[in-house]
């Protein structure tokens, strides 16, 4: 059974039709890669998964786990397992970047029947994960973001992602600013994560990405819909030929 | 309208003229500068809207209320021990108003520090006091401080000598005894700090429970070259109390007079915080948090006077207000003809927590000279949407995420608290006004 199971999904933002009927499966144990082109509705399906107010479904159905995902508030779905890594991680002064794992780690603990972790076993396994993605304990009393380079707002992400331990992990456009090294630091960190009870999708541009977490699928999502799926060969093409060929082969089509 | 007005202001002033007269005889010492005070009151009457300075605060509800003079209140030690911040310092208790030496630290008393409750004072040299507080009022008090001075019955005098540096603050608590009802008390305290002295002075004025209190309180501080006074001010009072504050600080050269006025009690309340820089290289920093909730209504008024050059002020005052709460700060900063060089810095920074809720803000520059750096910001908004989601998508409900957020709003204020105690104070008390659960 599939893990997410989204059907003919449409969402409107505003007066404007993002997603057009959007059809995808992702089963646990899957790594799945959604590419297209700007404009194309990528980050608009990521965050209306994770909750985000200000878009409206018009149409079609979301199940996870078997539930209706579109009927639970954001925290609920956290709570659930649903982790979206942001493309803009906020800044938020004032709040600690320490406090908010604690409380987002127990929040999704006590929702799992675990009970809370003491300071020192959290702090332990903070500083472990950190570890893995080579940040300086002295994030940890910084405000959320706050003054993060976006390099270290994005390994920040993959850090709260490896403490959460989701069952679905959205990365959205988690590659875009990161330099080389950056990017094999973050792609280590996702990897560490691959489960067979996990799901992953990401959302980019590039092929690049790919190269280090290899996806069992590949999307091409333009104008709202799902074109074109196939395996991770079709990233290849696409870095080759580009979006408009497989436009053209869904006109036809 | 009109003549409403004019019959309910002039029953009011009666009301306080037979007040006085019940209260004060020819014996007491002070009694002809208290009858002058009077009289200007009762000429000027309460503020009115019409006047821009209180434009957005209306007193007509403390106008409507009859409160007796407090007279001295026997209460058990460690009564209410328990609303006081510990371990905040040399402690001076008032309760309703009066000092009461058994609640106080007993003779604490410092190299180079001469602190006293003006009843001390009064019974040692009544003269001494009489043309101390004479000495040390402003040419031109407001009408609420008049009617301070007319019916004022204790307070504290802090006097600190050249060079003199205190190793503890000294807190004064304002206490209203539970139960206290339609009662106006008028405390002063005087704080005189030599040359290149320095101490920190908290101000606490609490309690009242349910019942309907009227605080008037008057604050003078006056620094010396080089004297360093740090003034905290936390306002918690009943949420059926009116309280009215006033602060006026005279600052010579290279002194600097720290404020932090946190308020968060009271139904009515409003702090005027004037602070005068007459001496070259003074410097003024005003923070303060005015948080509203329900139907409180919560005034901060403040006048930085740059009255000669080289003078510098940095003021930083947040508003929070929620449920049908009403917050105002006007900051004025004046800059006088020839204060040339003049750095003055303003920040007003707002946040409404819904939509019933209420915050006018208003800079109020007045610049005459040419030379000078002046800036000033003032914002209002709610709490940021992007970030309520960022919260909530790791799991936090929606209440935990705003409050977070609201805390982190205030944060930049809580910080600037010197003293742990006084900090802890304050963050325990925004934790339960906004319900944090950490």
């Amino acid at each position: 059974m599939s893990m997410l199971k989204i059907d003919n999904l449409q969402v409107r933002a505003g007066d404007k039709q993002v997603l057009h009927g959007l059809t995808l499966e992702v089963a646990a144990g899957e790594v799945h890669a959604i590419m297209g082109p700007n404009g194309s509705g990528k980050s608009t399906l990521v965050q209306v998964l994770a909750g985000r107010e200000g878009y409206e479904v018009t149409g079609g159905s979301v199940s996870y786990q078997g539930r209706d995902l579109l009927a639970l508030p954001p925290e609920e779905r956290a709570r659930e397992g649903v982790f979206l890594a942001f493309q803009y991680p906020v800044e938020i002064p004032g709040v600690n970047n320490v406090y908010l794992l604690k409380a987002g780690l127990n929040a999704v603990r006590k929702h799992r029947g675990l009970p809370e972790l003491d300071a020192f076993d959290f702090l332990t396994l903070v500083r472990e994960k950190m570890k893995l993605m080579h940040m300086d304990e002295s994030f940890l009393n910084r405000g959320v973001n706050e003054g993060f380079s976006g390099g270290e707002k994005k390994r920040n992400e993959i850090l709260q992602m490896a403490v959460l331990e989701p069952t679905l992990a959205l990365l959205d456009e988690t590659d875009s600013g990161l330099d080389i090294d950056a990017l094999r630091i973050v792609a280590n960190g996702v990897n560490g994560l691959r489960r067979a009870d996990r799901a992953i999708v990401m959302v980019t541009h590039y092929q690049r990405l790919l190269d280090y977490i290899e996806p069992d699928r590949v999307h091409v999502l333009s104008s709202g819909r799902i074109l074109k799926s196939g395996d991770k060969s079709l990233a290849l093409e696409l870095e080759k030929r580009g979006y408009d060929w497989v436009k053209q082969e869904a006109a036809v089509a | 309208m009109s003549v409403v007005t004019l019959q309910e202001s002039r029953s009011s002033s009666e009301r306080y003229r037979a007040a006085f007269d019940a209260r004060w005889t020819a014996a007491d010492p002070l009694v002809e500068l208290r009858r002058a005070a009077l009289e200007r009151f009762v000429a000027a009457g309460f503020p009115t809207q019409r006047q821009e300075d209180w434009k957005y605060t209306n007193l007509r509800r403390l106008e409507a209320r009859t409160f007796a003079p407090a007279t001295s209140a026997a209460i058990a030690v460690g009564a209410h021990e328990q609303q006081w911040i510990a371990k905040a310092g040399i402690r001076i208790v008032l309760v309703n108003g009066h000092w009461m030496p058994a609640l106080s630290s007993s003779d604490a008393q410092l190299p180079g520090m001469t602190l006293l409750a003006l009843r001390q004072w009064f019974e040692r040299d009544p003269a001494a006091v009489a043309s101390f507080i004479e000495a040390n009022t402003r040419e031109q008090p407001s009408a609420m401080e008049d009617l301070n001075l007319a019916f004022f019955e204790d307070g504290v005098v802090l006097d600190l000598a050249d060079g003199a540096t205190l190793d503890q603050p000294i807190y004064i608590v304002h206490q209203w005894t539970d139960g206290a009802a339609q009662l106006m008390s008028n405390p002063r305290v005087v704080v005189s700090a030599g040359p290149n002295s320095r101490c920190v002075v908290i101000e606490h004025f609490v309690g009242a429970g349910a019942g309907e209190c009227f605080t008037n309180a008057v604050c003078d501080i006056e620094l010396a070259p080089g004297a360093s006074v740090e003034h905290y001010r936390i306002q918690q009072e009943s949420l059926r109390s009116f309280h009215i504050g006033h602060v006026n600080a005279r600052l010579l050269q290279n002194s600097r007079y720290a404020s932090h006025d946190i308020t968060l009690g009271a139904s009515l309340a409003r702090v005027n915080l004037s602070t005068t820089l007459e001496g070259r290289g003074a410097h003024v920093a005003l923070n303060g948090l005015i948080a509203p909730l329900g139907t409180q209504h919560l005034d901060a008024h403040t006048t930085i006077d740059h009255a000669v050059p080289h003078t510098t002020s940095d003021e930083n005052y947040r508003g929070i207000a929620g449920g049908r709460g009403r917050g105002v700060f006007n900051g004025k900063v004046i800059v006088r003809p020839d204060a040339q060089q003049t750095d003055a810095r303003q920040s007003s920074r707002n946040l409404l927590l819904n939509a019933g809720a209420e915050i006018d803000t208003k800079p109020e520059l007045e610049i005459y000279a040419n030379d000078v750096k002046c800036s000033h910001g003032a914002t209002t908004g709610q709490l940021d949407a992007a970030a309520l989601f960022y919260l909530r998508s790791r799991g936090l409900d929606e209440a935990t995420a705003r409050a977070l957020l609201i805390r982190a709003f205030a944060e930049s204020i809580v910080t600037s608290l010197g003293p742990p105690a006084l900090r802890n104070h304050l963050e325990q008390l925004l934790d339960e006004r906004y319900k944090v659960i950490s």
